[in-house]
């Protein structure tokens, strides 16, 4: 006791000198641990036994990261939900399995350089011919199971570079090209043969003359200048191979999708081969028996819009999107595009209208600078590029995907934040309810003992000794049978923590007992303190460094429990995203093959969370370990 | 003694497994679905199925109360008669036989090579405290620990059966024609990634108790006694500290013998492997409820037998332990 006024002296002697001698010292004195500086009968004066583990827990440099990428991870989990919003309902076939990247926009600056004279996206790629002739290529690689049939659709064959290319047409996922000697070149995905030249298209192109060269998913079109249409390529679904006598022939201009040509002939009525029956095939009558004159038509997959020689347009299709909710626009339309979702309109103002779905930003065109008119615009999928007045090119919609995208063609990104935000909540919760579960177990079985205490030991015995899994997977299956799909989430919290319990409650319990024993109990009780007091603040604290410890590790398994759980289809369900069931489409050797970011991803997002949280837990414990201070 | 506390822990064990057989009849009686409609032909006609359900419905018991229900449940366990699996159609204990061998099969590895590996690094790391073996141990045994076991076994694939093309993806080897070097080759092939996946993932936790035993060991004052006394460290180590380590570290072992019967769900289904953990999975995907109360009951007899196991193993390795 009395010598405690002495050492703060000697302590502000000590840093009076240091600072005087230079700022170096200053800086090593706030944050280098030279622990000579302090003797031992010092430190163990003035710091309380908190500060003493805040301060050994800081000398972990591991323990230090651990607890910054924890942090980090929560911040990005519980920030970016907010940020990037997600949309469970969505899904996107036609998108599925496309690599990491982000650079669908990517023009090349020399394509701006010689101008545009075609451009066609394919998912996540656009291909152009300049004005020059030259081919570009851009955007990330669409991925493909079957090797064999197929090239890179990034690789522009040597022969396609020599030759004089005139027309050029990107399917979903890949590229056909035409020559000025009708050659015709393909490269890409060609598991329906859709970058070939069939035997009869190769009479055919020895023919005559190609009007428009086009391509969808996975299919490839050629219209001749005598109006005869031809469609090869993946057509057993959606059957554009058959073409209607009275169309062959009369046919003016084409305009793709996935499941329907839409046809403009030359009597300015309009025409649509492919899938029969649905709201794309049912084109209005008036557009049908020559009472309106159509000069232009688009096509998006779900609507078509047709532009009447009065400046009138008439749109008919699916409703979904608001693809049919024309905006109010000002001014004459020259030209007319249609993109997956989207449908888009150029003006003789110079001004680019568009309407449709959002999913990718295809509805957020940079405005460029005023006064710079749009001359051209190409839209397909889901990339738009405006070519402009000064032969700038300004391009919006999706950019690709930072972590690629799934079997259903969904944001890996956005699925790994928010299934993270699923992931750690569920885990937190679970611990908290095996933390309260195993306190109430271990304090009642170490304060009152006797009956009571052998009566929860042996129920935590049952609890323990079935295997984990198993029973977790058993109480997942039968309450999913009577709860609904939405309580889910919340039930499998339960399920984890009421299974959790058991190791911390027998480590409180032998605490309890030990510090029970201890000479400053005993001394508390001889000073006549309260055994309420003795409880609560003479052995409730040395309980309360085993619990930290133990919550922090915890924490870690349970993540991994739950993904495991969640991995299995027992856990999370989709379309719910979580860490777990994100894999659980990875299981087959293709996928694990050709798209590895679908596991590698999430499951390094698993690893990260529980290695950063192991860190901290155990430097946390030799943190917390009396002998760690023994000098 | 021995006996007697043997008796003593084994009769209080029946209140033990009474409450687990209680709990596992009423998730059973929980569980979705309708036990009676997946024992009988779909292709029946109404009338027939009618007759033939009422008739199913009073041979399962379902028309007795809960408590009869159980009594026969029981009565029925102990006969023998586990149940009748409706993914298998065909009794639970033949349903689950021979995917039984096959955990065994793969836990009798893993056990061994985890042992072999296990022991040897968790003493050194702790008679080296400190040192950069022990170190890269202590980080490698919490990497491991932190990775969830799908991901361990997507990526022994993703390196070794994909990438290298060593061995194959999963599935169970197809042994028919084979005998001699072949079979084992066969067997070998098949077997190493899932035995490999489930080493990594249980060393972690192995290692740790292994050094922490042998650091609880190595601080006693005997230790200091016998360098004292000049013996060779070797001597130090294996005869005095290790033989003081054996009861925590038996305590390990044992659970690992217990353990072989367990199959491991995920790394089973993973690896296709026709294991217990497998068939549970496929299962409770089946709503095969009776095969997956049946497993659940076993696990739960085998956990509380491995603690017993466990308890009385310490009087036997120690002398100085009295069991009471």
């Amino acid at each position: 006791m009395e010598n405690k006024p002495v050492q703060p002296e000697t302590n502000q002697e000590s840093t009076g000198k240091k600072l005087g001698k230079s700022s170096v010292s200053l800086f090593k004195r706030l944050f280098s641990r030279d622990k000579t500086e302090l003797s031992a009968l010092e430190e163990e004066a003035i710091q309380t036994p908190g500060m003493t583990i805040l301060k050994n827990f800081f000398r972990h440099k591991l323990g230090i990261l651990g607890l910054v990428v924890f942090i980090g991870i929560v911040a990005l989990c519980v920030v970016g939900t907010q940020i990037w919003p997600i949309d469970l309902s969505y899904s996107e076939t036609i998108m599925r399995n496309i690599r990491p990247g982000r650079n669908y926009l990517d023009y090349p600056s020399k394509l701006e350089e010689e101008g545009v004279e075609q451009l066609s996206s394919g998912v996540s790629f656009s291909v152009a011919l300049s004005k020059a002739g030259n081919v570009y290529v851009w955007g990330t690689e669409p991925s493909y199971i079957m090797e064999d049939y197929s090239t890179p659709v990034l690789q522009i064959p040597q022969e396609v570079r020599d030759a004089d290319i005139q027309h050029i047409a990107a399917g979903d996922r890949h590229v056909i090209a035409l020559d000025s000697q009708n050659n015709l070149y393909g490269w890409g995905v060609n598991n329906f043969g859709q970058v070939e030249t069939t035997k009869l298209l190769r009479t055919k192109l020895a023919q005559k003359n190609v009007a428009q060269l086009y391509a969808n998913e996975m299919y490839s079109g050629v219209l001749f200048e005598d109006g005869e249409m031809y469609n090869w390529g993946s057509t057993m679904v959606n059957r554009v191979d058959i073409i209607p006598e009275e169309y062959q022939g009369r046919i003016k201009k084409v305009s793709d999708s996935g499941l329907n040509v839409a046809l403009l002939l030359e009597d300015g009525t309009v025409g649509a081969v492919g899938v029969r029956g649905n709201p794309f095939s049912q084109i209005p009558e008036k557009l049908t028996d020559g009472s309106v004159n159509i000069v232009d038509i688009a096509a998006s997959y779900r609507a078509v819009a047709a532009l009447d020689d009065q400046g009138e347009l008439h749109i008919w299709g699916d409703v979904q999107y608001d693809v049919l909710d024309i905006p109010e626009y000002e001014g004459n339309i020259v030209g007319m595009e249609g993109s997956k979702n989207n449908l888009t309109l150029l003006l003789d103002t110079g001004e680019v209208v568009y309407w449709g779905a959002d999913h990718y930003g295809q509805l957020d065109m940079p405005r460029a600078i005023t006064g710079n008119k749009a001359v051209d615009v190409y839209s397909d999928f889901f990339q738009n590029y405006a070519v402009m007045e000064d032969g700038s090119i300004v391009a919006w919609g999706n950019d690709g995907f930072l972590f690629g995208s799934d079997e259903m063609g969904r944001d890996i990104a956005t699925r790994v934040i928010h299934g993270g935000r699923i992931s750690l909540q569920v885990g937190a919760i679970a611990v908290v309810v095996s933390t309260v579960l195993a306190l109430l177990v271990g304090m009642t079985s170490g304060f009152l003992g006797g009956f009571m205490d052998h009566l929860l030991m042996r129920f935590a015995d049952i609890v323990q000794s079935i295997p984990f899994l198993p029973l977790a997977i058993t109480l997942s299956a039968v309450a999913m049978g009577h709860l609904p799909e939405s309580l889910r989430v919340n039930l499998i919290m339960m399920i984890i923590g009421f299974l959790g319990w058991t190791g911390l409650a027998r480590l409180v319990r032998a605490q309890i007992l030990l510090e029970r024993e201890k000479d400053f109990v005993l001394a508390a009780r001889a000073l006549g303190v309260k055994q309420r007091n003795i409880v609560l603040r003479h052995i409730l604290p040395n309980v309360f460094n085993l619990v930290i410890v133990n919550v922090t590790l915890s924490y870690a398994i349970m993540i991994l429990q739950e993904s495991a759980l969640s991995f299995l289809g027992f856990g999370v369900k989709a379309p719910n995203p979580s860490w777990g069931n994100m894999l659980t489409g990875a299981q087959t050797s293709s996928v694990i093959r050709h798209f590895w970011w679908r596991w590698i991803i999430p499951g390094s997002f698993v690893v990260l969370a529980a290695l950063s949280i192991n860190l901290v837990g155990d430097a946390l414990r030799e943190a917390m370990d009396p002998r760690a201070n023994v000098k | 003694m021995l006996f007697r506390y043997f008796i003593k822990r084994v009769i209080s064990l029946i209140p033990v497994v009474l409450i687990i057989t209680i709990m596992l009849f009423t998730i059973m009686k929980l569980m979705p679905g309708d036990p009676v409609r997946m024992m009988l032909n779909p292709a029946l006609k109404a009338e027939q199925y009618e007759t033939a359900y009422d008739a199913m419905f009073r041979k399962l018991g379902l028309d007795k109360s809960y408590p009869e229900q159980y009594v026969r449940w029981m009565g029925n366990i102990f006969q023998g008669e586990l149940g009748w699996s409706s993914l298998h159609n065909k009794p639970v204990e033949d349903a689950v036989a021979e995917p039984m061998r096959n955990t065994i099969i793969l836990n009798v590895f893993v056990i061994i090579i985890q042992l072999a590996i296990t022991l040897p690094l968790g003493i050194q790391s702790a008679v080296k405290r400190g040192s950069f073996l022990d170190s890269f141990i202590q980080f490698f045994s919490i990497a491991t620990y932190s990775m969830p076991s799908f991901f361990i076994a997507l990526s022994l694939i993703f390196i070794f059966a994909i990438n290298l093309g060593w061995l194959p993806v999963g599935s169970m080897p197809l042994t028919n024609k084979l005998t001699g070097f072949a079979f084992i080759g066969a067997w070998a092939k098949y077997m190493a990634l899932p035995v490999t996946c489930l080493v990594l993932i249980g060393m972690a936790s192995t290692i740790r108790y292994v050094r922490n035993a042998m650091l609880e060991a190595l601080s006693n004052d005997y230790i200091r006694t016998a360098r004292a006394k000049g013996l060779s460290e070797k001597v130090v180590i294996y005869s005095h500290a290790f033989r003081n380590a054996l009861i925590p570290i038996s305590t390990i072992v044992i659970w690992n013998i217990f353990r072989l019967f367990s199959g491991s769900a995920i790394t089973e289904t993973v690896f296709a492997w026709n294991g217990i953990g497998h068939v549970l999975v496929k299962a409770l995907n089946n709503r095969d409820f009776a095969l997956v109360t049946t497993m659940n009951l076993f696990f739960a007899v085998l956990g509380v037998t491995a603690n017993l196991v466990a308890d009385i193993s310490y009087g036997l390795i120690d002398p100085r332990i009295k069991l009471e």
